[in-house]
């Protein structure tokens, strides 16, 4: 290092320390926590809403509701690469150098510090037995040296653990190079594109606010499905998509979530979806007692204003199944599906907006029909929706007969006794059935009721219910190109190699020194580890007793 | 200690050339699947492979590869790698639990019985049960031991928690089994998929863990605190269980997917390894505040200050690599469903947190050569940590990981 000036050298030492890299990882730890606690890249609107102008602004400023991409966020991350580069820097060659330097000899105050020493005289031998015997034990790497009359050995194991600090903090490097990589040279946005449509721009959040980025060729959403399981989760969401490249069509793909398409660097992933402006059919029943029923067509997120009226309704949504559980609370769950229905917020003079939910089928229980039915939410937020049954089955035009046919006999009629009632209702339903009475009579009679009650109660002019449907998805698809992701890939694959060498291998050294003693051999010998000293500690007796056995052994051997 | 116990035959079957032809045996039918998951048929079908597995097809591939596994042993000689002889035990831990869970799939109710809404008649749940008391009652055998450092005791404790460790084990595969005979086998998929599911396999690991841990070390009073830990969270999953979170529900789309089986486990190594840390560290502090006030009777029976600074080491040493290659593979199948390998998305920034929390405890130790009382806090405070990135995330905090949320 000696070509740093000597001012750089303390500050380059400084950013290669231990203790700054570990206040490095709990500042990072620390700080990674905010953008956990604060949701991240949603609207400013509910930001403001919830902290306050004041907290805003400070939170906006400090950049933390995009946290992760912030000047000091992305700063920590930069300064951890150079600490890390740093560190590399200083200890490679350091390392390199250990691993190449192996000191056969040990001075004896060395001797004091080893973890593990045993001396014992082998009688009737020479040293070159014992050091032939001792270097036949293949695991351990062997060095010898002579030096004042003695014989020293020394052995090693997993002499190469140091590679394990040096994959491990390059591996680190590479990732975060990598990840920069993605930043600077990716991009990851969204686009939705309706069935039949095609679409070649995604939008992404940067800080706090949306770009736009034109992609090399056009997504074509051919069909877009769903396919449920028995209790009505979604099972499945597949896009079939082409790719137009200049014109051309290139590709057509099936694609579903964790299966995305390859296209140009580009990936293509199934998001989310939604519905892409499908046409409904809806009738208004008026409620004047006209018996007038209009048929108009609206679509998703388009409105339709009844110019006589003034009411206009806003459609937000349709679902062709809508699976609720029918049970009561605490029963096992029955999920069933109740059939189409569309939403939309509906306004007029003199009205609160409410979202209202219109389905297309009767509300059927077994055999027994309950009539049309009708959510509404006083909130227009969708946990706030109440059914309403609104007594007729309106899909059945006699029934909407019958309604006008009962309520006219019973204004007409100022007795009010029960029996009045039902004698006004068999007439208004011979006069709409004929003579073919319908085999739900009593069903029908409490239906009939019910909508004595709730239509003439309802504070509109007339109610809308969904009549027919051509439905149109859209998919949401994200397109992500990722020019660091194989060389994160490469650095994890460092990581992960450098790790397991790192905790599992220890450097492992055994020194023997034998010196001669009338007859016999007087044998030193001592352990010493880095990491593991409990399976050091075994590993040393065993190899200890199978030396003195050998030795003996080679002892018997000579006197026989 | 535990030799006196086993018999010669099971000393036998886990020594030299038996060992041996065993494991190359095991290694042979993994290879064999494998090849049948990515080249038999027409592919890997997720929702087919393991009938696939358990066909004449499987049988072909696996036994093919189970064979050339035992004559490869023949060629490769008799090591002694310790590689060998370490893993083989949980192989045959594995068959023996796949063995249980094939009796127990006898004791499941008639076909007619077995309904999706009303999952409280399957066997599965029997199973969790015993598991339950099983762990309770080696956890209050384990604390007992402390105080009557009594052989049987000792013995009682481990050996039930081996049982609660197969029961736990043998429910979730029985889980898997049943999977399929909800909805027409619509739902099948590996018990892995919510809260209550990783709590059984959390259980298991950690149990499994520690339990080799005092086979080797000898540190039977380390049980405990593990124990305790452990009948901890067998409430917790009692309560989910009480909420309703025990049913076998399909999959949503975004977690169909082959990376789901290797994904969760290996974190929950990491998390059980974790656990072991942290009682490792509460009994070196239970320890020193014990040396502090004099001599106790439960000093003999505790391992030392060292051993205990170790074991926490030791695990933490299993965890980490662990937990690393699961956040790898994590960002692995992210790119792979959800359009990029990091999104800083809660449960990915929270396993950065523990992952940067054990990443400084390896430095402090390894570099510094720090030990004792700091670290025994680390550990415990560690597992503070991960336990809010596996359970407090899922509760308090929302994101891309909300399959893991409690209703």
């Amino acid at each position: 290092m000696s070509y740093y000036h000597k001012s750089i050298k303390p500050l380059f030492l400084r950013f290669a320390s231990m203790p700054l890299a570990i206040v490095l990882l709990m500042v990072l730890a620390l700080a990674s926590m905010i953008g956990t606690v604060l949701l991240q890249n949603q609207g400013q609107a509910d930001y403001l809403s919830q902290f306050g102008p004041v907290w805003y602004w400070v939170f906006r400023s400090l950049g933390l509701f995009d946290m992760y991409h912030s000047w000091w966020f992305i700063g920590l991350l930069g300064f951890l690469m150079v600490s890390l580069s740093f560190c590399l820097w200083h200890n490679i060659p350091r390392m390199l150098k250990e691993m190449r330097s192996r000191k056969i000899t040990l001075a004896d105050h060395a001797w004091k510090r080893m973890q593990h020493t045993h001396e014992w005289t082998v009688a009737d031998t020479t040293v070159e037995q014992l050091q032939e015997k001792a270097q036949s034990v293949a695991e351990w790497k062997w060095l010898s040296e002579q030096q004042g009359g003695r014989t020293h050995l020394r052995g090693d194991k997993g002499r190469y653990h140091k590679w394990g600090y040096i994959l491990v903090h390059s591996a680190l490097l590479v990732i975060l190079i990598g990840g920069w990589m993605s930043v600077q040279f990716g991009f990851r946005g969204n686009m939705a594109v309706p069935e039949g449509a095609s679409e070649s721009e995604i939008s992404y959040v940067k800080g706090t606010g949306v770009e736009y980025l034109d992609m090399p060729f056009d997504v074509r959403c051919n069909s877009f499905e769903i396919d449920f399981f028995p209790n009505g989760m979604p099972k499945l969401f597949r896009s079939n998509l082409t790719i137009i490249d200049n014109g051309k069509e290139v590709l057509t793909s099936d694609i579903i979530v964790n299966e995305p398409l390859y296209y140009k660097g580009v990936r293509i992933y199934q998001a989310s979806f939604g519905d892409g402006g499908s046409k409904i059919g809806l009738k208004l029943f008026h409620l004047d007692g006209s018996k007038r029923v209009d048929v108009v067509e609206g679509e998703i997120y388009k409105t339709y204003t009844d110019t006589k009226t003034g009411i206009s309704m806003e459609f937000t949504d349709f679902k062709p199944y809508n699976v609720e559980n029918m049970a009561e609370p605490g029963a096992p769950k029955q999920f069933r599906d109740i059939g189409p229905a569309v939403d939309f917020i509906l306004r007029g003079p003199g009205l609160k907006p409410v979202k209202v939910r219109s389905f297309l089928n009767p509300f059927i229980v077994g055999d027994q029909n309950q009539g049309s039915l009708m959510m509404v939410s006083m909130s227009g937020d969708n946990r706030d929706f109440e059914s309403f049954f609104l007594g007729p089955d309106l899909s059945d035009p006699k029934e909407w007969d019958l309604f006008h046919a009962f309520a006219g006999k019973l204004s007409g009629n100022s007795d009010t006794a029960e029996g009045a009632a039902v004698e006004a209702f068999k007439a208004s339903v011979s006069e709409v059935y004929g003579d073919k009475a319908p085999k739900d009579f009593k069903d029908l009679g409490i239906r009939t009721l019910q909508g004595m009650n709730v239509l003439t109660s309802l504070p509109w002019p007339f109610i809308p219910v969904l009549e027919e449907y051509e439905q149109v998805y859209y998919t949401g698809l994200q397109l992500a190109r990722d020019p660091g992701m194989n060389v994160v890939w490469l650095g994890s694959a460092l990581l992960t190699f450098g790790l397991c060498i790192m905790l599992y291998v220890a450097h492992r050294k055994v020194w023997l020194v034998f010196e001669t003693k009338g007859k016999g051999v007087y044998v030193r010998m001592a352990g010493m580890t880095n990491r593991n000293t409990m399976a050091f500690e075994q590993e040393f007796n065993l190899f200890l007793t199978e030396l003195e056995r050998d030795f003996s052994i080679s002892r018997q051997g000579e006197s026989v | 200690m535990t030799a006196a116990v086993e018999s010669t035959f099971f000393r036998g079957i886990y020594q030299g050339r038996i060992v041996h032809t065993r494991f190359w045996l095991y290694m042979g039918f993994i290879v064999g699947a494998s090849l049948l998951a990515f080249f038999g048929g027409s592919g890997y079908d997720e929702d087919a492979y393991i009938f696939r597995l358990l066909s004449m097809q499987g049988v072909i591939w696996g036994g093919v590869g189970a064979l050339l596994g035992a004559a490869a042993s023949m060629l490769l000689g008799d090591g002694r790698a310790s590689a060998v002889t370490s893993s083989v035990p949980w192989f045959d831990g594995l068959i023996l639990m796949l063995l249980l869970m094939g009796a127990f799939t006898l004791l499941e109710p008639h076909a007619a019985l077995i309904s999706y809404e009303d999952q409280s008649n399957l066997f599965s749940g029997r199973i969790v049960m015993a598991m339950n008391l099983l762990f309770i009652f080696s956890a209050v055998c384990y604390i007992m031991y402390l105080f009557a450092p009594d052989s049987f005791i000792g013995k009682m404790a481990t050996m039930t928690a081996w049982g609660g460790v197969y029961a736990g084990g043998t429910s979730l595969l029985l889980r898997w089994y049943e999977s399929y005979l909800l909805l027409d086998g619509d739902i099948g998929h590996a018990p892995v998929s919510n809260l209550y599911e990783v709590f059984i396999l959390l259980f298991c690991v950690t149990g499994c863990i520690y339990l080799a841990f005092e086979r080797r070390y000898q540190a039977k009073a380390l049980g405990a605190f593990v124990m305790v830990i452990i009948a901890a969270g067998v409430f917790f999953g009692v309560w989910l269980d009480s909420i309703g979170q025990a049913d076998i529900k399909p999959l949503v789309p975004a977690l169909q997917s082959y990376w789901m089986k290797i994904h969760v486990p290996l974190n929950f190594v990491g998390y059980g390894a974790f656990a072991v840390a942290c009682a490792a560290g509460m009994a070196w502090l239970v320890r020193s505040g014990l040396e502090q006030k004099g001599t106790s009777k439960l000093l003999k029976v505790f391992p030392t200050l060292d051993q205990l600074d170790q074991l926490a080491y030791k695990s933490v040493a299993v965890g980490f690599p662990a937990f690393t290659l699961a956040t790898i593979l994590g960002a692995a199948w992210a790119a792979e469903a959800w359009g990029g390998y990091w999104s800083w998305d809660p449960k990915e920034t929270w396993a950065l947190i523990v992952w940067m929390f054990y990443g400084a405890y390896l430095h402090v130790r390894i570099s510094h050569g720090w030990s004792g009382k700091t670290l025994a806090w680390w550990a415990v405070v560690g597992f503070l940590v991960t336990l809010f990135c596996f359970v407090g995330v899922n509760m308090y905090l929302s994101g891309l990981h909300s399959y893991g949320k409690l209703a």
